[in-house]
């Protein structure tokens, strides 16, 4: 699983794809190195379409930086992708218009929920709209009150952000993802930061976009989530992955020393 | 002898539309001086984080500058420096260019400050959310740094507004020349001189006690 995804798939327009397989990520041999230290070390994994693939693994595994890679907030030193549809290689700098594209397909939800302090719940979801959709002032409104409702937050619309819990902090954090139709979504350990009672709220929204066919990437902890809404699991360690498969099975039956006892050290 | 003259309350009324004239032209020198010093100011702060090595020492050059020369010498300078470059403005745009520099190096460090204090977290959501680097410094950036800000731009207000009274020194007619021109022939100093020091104040006291509200109100926010 270390190769580079195959280039001859995209011919012409080299960001179009022509073969009929429908992975919405593949990454290629992906590596990403942090001051001499190899953070990624040739990663490589495909997610399908409408698929909800977990990430687990012990901190410092690199789970946020090969997250962080899909998006290219980290740009990789090694390796290539295919991410929605667009190809994209490490080791040159990409054209913005390439990285805006790529970031108009490719939702995240940060664990700090990351949401703008100075705008009310409903600025922040308008926000967006208005600026890289070019949505009038209006429809922008319209469409981000029934995100709201859809994460049942409508009667926040008005509050700041400080005004509100974590949990429904990060709700609104996915609304404005979702506000710009991606069509990947990355979650990093999105109820990290929060109380088992309101990470119970956000994944009961993760719940619902996984059910509209979103294709999620999640790191999480939660490995309840990851058993019954994922689709696949990847375990990853040490910049790289060491067991993926059907949840349950790895749960269950992990073929990896290392996995057992990184589940026995969760699940305690 | 005092009883030969006017009482002071007389004497200030006779005189006191002169120094409004003058805290008048005060008050245009201060708007005027934040009107241009403050867009200068951000443009420097944001120039002293630039990512070209020659932009940010210019920056720093001109915020450096600025600081360490006492405003009044930085007028001087303005004052008699542009005749030499053949260019004789009045002594108010002197005071004009003057006290907009002086504004745009202090408020830059207030400015940069704050784009320091802003939330780098929801400065990455942004570009998660594919805007564009321009519109991140726009939308989000600026304005949160902005905020953190304006206490303290509030009270350089003040004080640049204070320091208007050094346009005196290139014969500018705002408050404290007005109140000196009266002093000298009237030979009542210290009643012209409290006076204008009461109209000052009632500029500077009700808009410090503002800035104390906005700051509360600002914290209360976060
Ligand atoms: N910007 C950076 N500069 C330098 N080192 C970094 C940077 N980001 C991450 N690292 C290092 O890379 C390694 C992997 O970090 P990463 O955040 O991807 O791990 P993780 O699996 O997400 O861990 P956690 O569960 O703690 O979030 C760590 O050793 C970390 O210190
Ligand atoms: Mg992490």
């Amino acid at each position: 699983m270390a190769d580079t995804v195959p280039p001859g798939r995209y011919s012409g327009k080299r960001d179009i794809r022509t073969d009929a397989v429908n992975y919405a990520i593949e990454l290629g041999a992906i590596e990403k190195t942090f001051a001499g230290h190899q953070v990624l070390k040739k990663v490589s994994l495909r997610v399908k379409q409408g698929e909800v693939c977990s990430i687990i693994g012990p901190s410092g595994a690199g789970k946020s930086t090969l997250l962080r890679c899909v998006n290219l907030l980290e740009q990789p030193d090694g390796g290539n992708m295919v991410v929605a549809g667009q190809y994209l290689a490490a080791g040159r700098s990409h054209p913005r218009r390439e990285l805006l594209q790529l970031r108009r397909n490719v939702g995240m939800v940060f664990q700090s929920f990351n949401l703008f302090p100075h705008l009310t719940v409903l600025e922040n979801i308008v926000l967006p709209q208005r600026r890289v959709l070019k949505l009038s002032a209006e429809e922008a409104r319209e469409r981000g009150a029934e995100l709201l409702k859809r994460v049942g937050l409508a009667e926040k619309a008005d509050a700041y952000p400080a005004k509100i819990s974590g949990g429904q902090q990060q709700r609104v954090a996915i609304a404005r993802a979702l506000a710009l139709e991606p069509k990947v979504m990355l979650f990093d350990e999105p109820t990290s930061a929060l109380d088992p009672e309101l990470a119970q709220e956000v994944l009961a929204v993760m719940k619902e976009v996984a059910a509209s066919g979103m294709t999620m990437l999640v790191v999480t902890h939660e490995m309840g989530f990851a058993r019954t809404i994922g689709d696949h699991l990847v375990v990853m360690e040490d910049g790289a992955i060491i067991e993926q498969g059907v949840p349950e099975e790895v749960m269950t039956n992990p073929s990896e020393e290392r996995t057992r006892k990184f589940l026995s050290a969760v699940n305690r | 002898m005092i009883a030969l003259q006017t009482n002071t309350f007389e004497f200030w009324a006779k005189y006191f539309p002169q120094l409004l004239a003058g805290l008048g032209v005060s008050l245009q020198l201060t708007a005027l001086a934040l009107l241009f010093g403050l867009p200068l100011g951000l443009l420097l702060a944001l120039g002293t984080e630039a990512k070209l090595r020659a932009v940010r020492w210019l920056s720093v050059a001109v915020v450096e500058v600025g600081r360490g020369a006492p405003a009044l010498v930085v007028l001087y300078v303005v004052y008699f420096g542009l005749p030499l470059l053949s260019w004789s403005p009045e002594a108010f745009i002197c005071a004009v260019i003057g006290l907009t520099y002086t504004t745009a190096a202090y408020t830059s460090e207030y400015l940069r400050g704050g784009l320091k204090a802003v939330n780098p977290g929801s400065v990455e959501a942004a570009h998660a959310l594919a805007m564009t680097s321009g519109d991140v410094l726009r939308f989000v950036v600026i304005p949160q740094g902005l905020r953190v800000a304006v206490p303290a731009l509030m009270g350089f207000a003040i004080q640049i507004f204070q320091a208007t009274s050094l346009a005196y020194s290139i014969t500018v007619s705002e408050l404290t020349a007005n109140a000196s021109g009266i002093a000298s022939s009237s030979f009542r100093a210290l009643e012209i001189f409290a006076l204008a020091g009461l109209m000052y104040a009632a500029i500077t006291v009700p808009t410090s006690w503002l800035t104390n509200k906005v700051e509360e109100r600002l914290t209360l926010r976060q």
